[in-house]
């Protein structure tokens, strides 16, 4: 009873100060919402970094003509820049000396995939790869075969697709050998992809692979038509000199002068993680110490607000005292009141960022449709555990004025 | 006379205000024994509440000695005082100082939530009082949806529900009109009747009739103290 009875006299309190009360709620929510809605988001991002580092082998580089994620740079220069076309990035390939492992791919999101009756979400990504993508890409065919170079320049209708598509279209049967239609395509199953699993809840297996030339033949449009170069370096050793061979010929093949930055993307595998992550630690840094300044502010909002609440109830408290209530039943009272207070606010801040987390994620999808939104579990323990740190901290001088007033004098105040 | 519940001897409470010093007490000694039923009489600021608050271990004398229940309660701490109020003192007010928020039956089971009893048991202790004070059936109702005189009943009932050594009355019928005033007499002069010890302070003769004995104070001293010629017979 006791407890529930300081809960509803907290919200109470709420109602009957709203304008001061919910100004320190707000702040209380904003803190919340800044740390719960940056690490969502982060979360979100981490996936789509380790989406795209889990094709992308050991020592390989990639080229692109804009980052996937663009981590604060200029949007509008880079719209500016011309596609990487696929003559362009055969080209590269045939004058690059230090290694041979080259492959040029191109993703388009979002294909629903038909088989006969049965069709998967319109979630599928297709994939238009050459022959060398195998071996470039740390991926591999679990059965069945890939399309060798004859199948790419006569631009065979085939696929290699990964397991999520088999289970949608062929159920438990075999996929080999059968024939499936791709917006009015319809290719013949070689190969079936390994399944791998998620990466952070995106399924690796969701996937459609066809050959390149068939894929910028019916799949591409202005817009998504520029194409992804995988390169692979002989060793660890060779890296460098590879990854400087490969931006000298893109930047001759793309008429760059000495003195104007890249026009595309290149990328290993380390510096992607590296940019992420600097670029992940710095905004996490900037959203949590706003997030915990609002919420100590909040917490001397709550204070004043509790200092207000004990002297309006100093009878009460006497009363309270006369029937032989002890310091710490006092305290608790008032803590669990600031304590709620806090978790209202928190509450509305988890929500706000927990919503506003899921809608970026949705709008991601829109290029990134393998993106699934991970609930941030941690983070939402953690602000419920901070309000309530801060319900304490901030309750606890309220509380103890409370405790200790004297019961003759709080008994005749008026 | 009965085995005492409350002895003192040369009480002293002595107010700073300022520069200015205020014996509101000024050597007082007194013995109350079991079951007996005291009204406390005198003029205005003549230290009847400053007593009766020592009493209920409220307040803590300036100087002298106060043994309850031969316990020395001069040398207890804050949290000692507060098991005494709670479990061997029951209080009634001139405000009544019922809890605004609660229902009669949520006041009269706090002191029981302060005792550390478990809920089914507060409820049947609390309703058991209720009952005794004549309020079964407005034990859901919040003070403001009840009269004067209900509420003092829910404030004894209060009092009453830790069945405590004494229940101290500070004016309790002060806030009443006359006949309200003599119906919760009549409650006092029952609890006595069954056992209880009972003090109570009053400016009202009518109202000290219905006691047995008759401490009169004055200027923070014992002007009298005598057994009531008129009290009614037990
Ligand atoms: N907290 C206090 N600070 C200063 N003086 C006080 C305080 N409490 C009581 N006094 C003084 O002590 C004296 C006794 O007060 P007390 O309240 O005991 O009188 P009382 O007999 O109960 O009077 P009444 O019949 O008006 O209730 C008064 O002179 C009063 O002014
Ligand atoms: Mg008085």
């Amino acid at each position: 009873m006791n407890a529930l009875e300081s809960i509803s006299i907290a919200i109470d309190a709420v109602r009957s100060q709203k304008l001061r009360s919910s100004l320190t709620l707000l702040s209380i929510g904003i803190g919340v919402f800044a740390i719960i809605a940056s690490t969502s988001i982060m979360n979100t991002l981490q996936q789509a970094v380790n989406g795209q580092l889990a094709d992308l082998g050991e020592n390989s580089i990639l080229i692109q003509r804009t980052p996937t994620i663009n981590f604060g740079t200029n949007w509008a220069k880079m719209r500016k820049r011309k596609n990487i076309t696929y003559a362009q990035a055969q080209q590269f390939r045939d004058r690059m000396t230090t290694t041979q492992l080259i492959s040029i791919s191109n993703e388009s999101p979002a294909y629903t995939i038909k088989a006969g009756l049965e069709s998967t979400n319109p979630d599928v990504s297709l994939i238009g790869i050459d022959d060398q993508y195998f071996a470039v890409n740390a991926i591999a065919i679990g059965e069945g075969r890939s399309f060798i170079e004859s199948e790419v320049i006569l631009n065979r209708r085939a696929a290699v697709i990964g397991t999520d598509v088999v289970k949608a279209l062929f159920g438990q049967g075999s996929a080999l050998g059968k024939t499936i239609t791709i917006k009015n395509q319809e290719f013949d199953v070689i190969g079936i992809l390994e399944s791998r699993g998620g990466v952070l809840g995106q399924s690796q297996d969701n996937r459609v692979l066809i050959p390149i030339t068939v894929f910028n033949r019916y799949y591409t449009s202005e817009w998504d038509a520029s194409v992804d170069i995988s390169v692979k370096a002989e060793s660890k050793l060779t890296l460098e000199s590879t990854f400087d061979e490969a931006v000298g010929v893109m930047r001759a093949l793309r008429s760059v002068k000495p003195w104007d930055e890249n026009n595309f993307e290149i990328d290993t595998n380390d510096a992607i993680t590296g940019q992420f992550s600097g670029f992940s630690s710095a905004l996490l840094i900037v959203a949590w110490i706003s997030g915990l300044g609002a919420l100590v502010a909040a917490g001397i909002g709550i204070m004043n607000m509790m200092l207000v609440s004990v002297r309006e109830r100093t009878r009460e408290i006497g009363v309270r005292k006369a029937l032989g209530a002890r310091k710490r039943w006092i305290v608790r009272q008032f803590l669990i009141e600031s304590i709620t207070l806090c978790q209202l606010g928190g509450l509305t801040g988890m929500i706000g960022g927990l919503g506003s987390s899921w809608a970026v994620t949705e709008i991601l999808r829109g290029t990134m449709p393998s993106l699934s939104y991970v609930m941030p579990w941690g983070t939402v323990v953690f602000s419920i555990v901070i309000c309530t740190v801060i319900g304490i901290g901030f309750g606890l001088y309220p509380a103890w004025r409370a405790a200790t007033l004297d019961p003759i004098e709080a008994l005749r105040y008026e | 006379m009965s085995q005492p519940i409350i002895e003192i001897a040369n009480l002293v409470k002595r107010y700073e205000m300022g520069d200015e010093e205020v014996f509101a007490l000024q050597g007082v000694t007194l013995t109350i024994g079991r079951n007996e039923y005291v009204a406390l009489m005198g003029p205005s600021g003549s230290g009847k509440s400053t007593l009766m608050n020592m009493l209920g271990c409220l307040d803590t004398p300036t100087s002298g000695s106060y043994l309850f229940t031969g316990e020395n309660v001069s040398d207890m701490d804050d949290d000692d005082l507060a098991e005494i109020r709670n479990r061997e003192i029951g209080f009634v007010f001139q405000t009544f100082n019922l809890l605004p928020r609660a229902t009669a039956l949520q006041n009269v089971e706090l002191p029981l939530v302060y005792a550390g009893m478990a809920k089914d048991q507060r409820m049947q202790r609390a309703t058991e009082a209720l009952k005794r004070v004549g309020l079964a059936d407005r034990m859901d109702h919040k003070p403001n949806e009840l009269s004067g005189g209900q509420r003092q009943r829910v404030a004894i009932a209060r009092a009453l529900v830790t069945s405590p050594s004494i229940i101290l009355a500070d004016e309790p019928t002060g806030n009443l009109d006359s006949k309200t005033g003599q119906d919760i007499m009549r409650l006092f002069g029952e609890l006595w009747r069954g056992g209880n010890t009972v003090i109570l302070v009053t400016h009202e003769e009518d109202v000290a009739r219905h006691a047995r004995r008759i401490i009169r104070l004055r200027d923070g001293r014992i002007e009298s103290d005598e057994v009531n010629p008129h009290a009614p017979l037990a």
